[in-house]
């Protein structure tokens, strides 16, 4: 999108004074997951979950729930914490604390929809790191979490239209960003950014919200962003999508994001490409599990 | 063949069972020998399955299962009929919706734009392993809902084979049962079928397309008479190959697939580790593999 453009769009979203504002708990939240993974301090982590009174009965309800119940069921944040692990009620906070970030009547889009795939993407995008052997698989995850976040922005800025932006995007069948182009003269990518500059979140993540969409040059972005790249397209053939048809027929291997990391990271050419699609049906279950606690506690307060 | 009974009859797992991590192992190991992926909420129906053969051999727990299956002298043939367990049940007409969206939306436009560029409108899929028939009949039907509309004009023709001549002579009598046809959309179970007793018959609209033929797959001399293809199908018979085998027929279809073909297995099965000059490709839903139309591109340049 060219400069003028989005300084117009920026202007658009802070005259209206429609930026959601960012959840109380998310820096905190990032400053303590910005370390290696030993060192993120799970004391900490009880503090933030028990910060929120509806995260906190999530978390234990989850860790009552059948996916990971103990023979002694969890009573306190503390054990709760510890069953279901970090990383887990790491997800459990973003994703509840994303959540709330626009009001429950200005969704425009299904929210479990979108959870669904902002966690999918997340999943997936850190399962990749992994494998190819990128160096911080969590940073992945996080980008892969956020990369739709412009959604957010766009239900808030222009819901009528936006609104018409996904019937159209639903049935002419073709990707949500060029159906935004098409109405609204920008994309989620682009609101994205501006949310993602406004809430100070760190430039890489930016960058993967920007470009998740069109690499363009992938040196630009670098491995992160190809990787989300990657990681979008795939969930969106996999069931972990926007909920609608999109009739494509992608090589991943031919890619340019997919051969510019294979450039970089020889474990790419290792990789099992189709066994790596068919156990995304697993991350399915762990996602709507995850999803359905998140609503389950919105639904009740 | 399995009877009904038997299919609708899974054995009842408890959930505790479901966790042993000797299942994941088994699971890995069917997916090396076979391609065939058993993602985690398929689980209950790979343990129901393979607890059945479990009992057949007096195997008490996974692991030791696991063992008739690697360690036992008679493994590859255990082998076999846990695959034949798992694989039990899986025909029926419209077996698999995402494949069928894929070649209705993405493979039949895409191989109708290249071939009208050469004025050539006829096309040509194959079954291959065509069981009784279920498999392609369904292609014939969307085939021929097709000629209504992208592929108006055209023609086109199913060529239908199997090894077991019983299956040939099933899968020419057409009639199927209602557990056959209980994935057949509505719209499609009006035109395509008519009522014959309890059972359905393939409409005679249908036939025509059709060609039976008995080939066994491992026969050289008839593969290289495979020619001309635009879409092969071949579900769950590739499994059944020794590596070898799976190797020379996977080659086989190479060469008898047109440039710009399609290759589809079974919805969950791969060509694991046998394929270097196919595509893999990704529809939504489902995947299958192409024959890319040669070109110079050098391997690397994005």
């Amino acid at each position: 999108m060219k400069t003028e453009s989005l300084d117009r769009l920026r202007s658009r979203i802070v005259k209206i004074d429609a930026m959601p504002a960012i959840p109380v708990i998310l820096r905190p939240l990032l400053r303590c997951l910005d370390q290696p993974a030993e060192q993120v301090d799970m004391n900490r982590i009880v503090e933030l979950v028990s910060y929120d009174k509806s995260i906190a009965a999530q978390c234990i309800r989850m860790a009552n729930s059948a996916l990971f119940s103990r023979n002694t069921p969890a009573e306190t944040v503390r054990t709760a914490v510890l069953s279901l692990g970090m990383w887990r009620v790491r997800d459990l906070l973003f994703s509840n604390s994303l959540s709330q970030v626009i009001p429950n009547n200005r969704w425009v889009v299904d929210p479990s929809v979108f959870w669904r795939h902002s966690l999918g993407c997340a999943l997936v995008s850190r399962r990749f790191a992994e494998i190819i052997g990128y160096p911080d698989p969590e940073k992945a995850y996080l980008a892969g979490l956020l990369h739709d976040i412009g959604v957010l922005v766009n239900c808030m800025v222009a819901p009528e239209e936006f609104k018409a932006t996904i019937q159209k995007a639903t049935i002419e069948q073709i990707p949500l960003n060029e159906a935004e182009q098409a109405t609204l003269g920008f994309t989620h990518c682009d609101s994205g950014r501006i949310l993602g500059e406004a809430w100070k979140i760190p430039p890489d993540l930016i960058d993967a919200i920007e470009l998740h969409h069109d690499i363009g040059d992938p040196n630009r972005g670098g491995p992160l962003v190809a990787m989300v790249h990657l990681s979008d397209l795939l969930c969106r053939l996999r069931d972990l999508g926007y909920g609608y048809y999109e009739p494509r027929q992608v090589d991943f291997a031919n890619e340019p994001g997919w051969l510019y990391l294979a450039m970089q990271f020889p474990g790419l050419a290792d990789l099992d490409m189709a066994r790596f699609t068919f156990s995304l049906d697993d991350y399915a279950r762990e996602v709507g599990e995850l999803v359905a606690t998140v609503f389950a506690g919105r639904g009740a307060s | 063949m399995p009877n009904e009974a038997t299919l609708l009859k899974d054995e009842t797992v408890a959930p505790e069972y479901l966790a042993d991590p000797a299942w994941i192992r088994i699971r890995d190991l069917i997916y090396q020998v076979s391609g065939i992926y058993q993602a985690e909420n398929k689980f209950y129906l790979l343990v129901s399955r393979a607890v059945r053969r479990m009992k057949v051999v007096g195997a008490r727990s996974p692991r030791e299962y696991l063992e008739f299956l690697t360690a036992r002298p008679n493994r590859e043939s255990e082998m076999r009929n846990l695959l034949n367990e798992i694989t039990i049940g899986e025909t029926c007409l419209f077996r698999s919706l995402p494949q069928i969206d894929a070649l209705r939306k993405v493979v039949i436009p895409s191989l109708a734009e290249a071939k009208k560029k050469l004025a050539y409108t006829k096309l040509r899929f194959w079954s291959a392993g065509c069981s009784t028939g279920e498999e392609p009949y369904t292609l014939a039907m969307i085939l021929l809902e097709e000629t209504q509309s992208t592929l108006k004009g055209w023609t086109f023709e199913v060529v239908a084979t199997d090894l077991n001549d019983r299956s040939v002579a099933k899968a020419q009598e057409g009639v199927y049962n209602d557990y056959a046809v209980r994935n057949v959309p509505p719209e499609f179970m009006k035109k395509y079928f008519t009522k014959s007793g309890a059972d359905y018959r393939v409409a005679d609209s249908v036939r025509p397309h059709v060609s039976f033929s008995r080939l066994n797959m491992l026969d050289d001399s008839k593969m290289l008479f495979m020619r001309g293809i635009d879409v092969i199908f071949c579900c769950n018979v590739l499994i059944y190959f020794d590596g070898k085998s799976k190797t020379r027929t996977i080659q086989h279809f190479y060469n008898g697939l047109l440039p710009n073909g399609y290759f589809f297995l079974g919805h969950s099965e791969s060509l694991f580790g046998i394929n270097d000059k196919f595509r893999l490709v990704h529809f939504p839903g489902a995947t299958a593999y192409w024959k890319a139309v040669e070109t110079s591109v050098k391997a690397g340049t994005p």
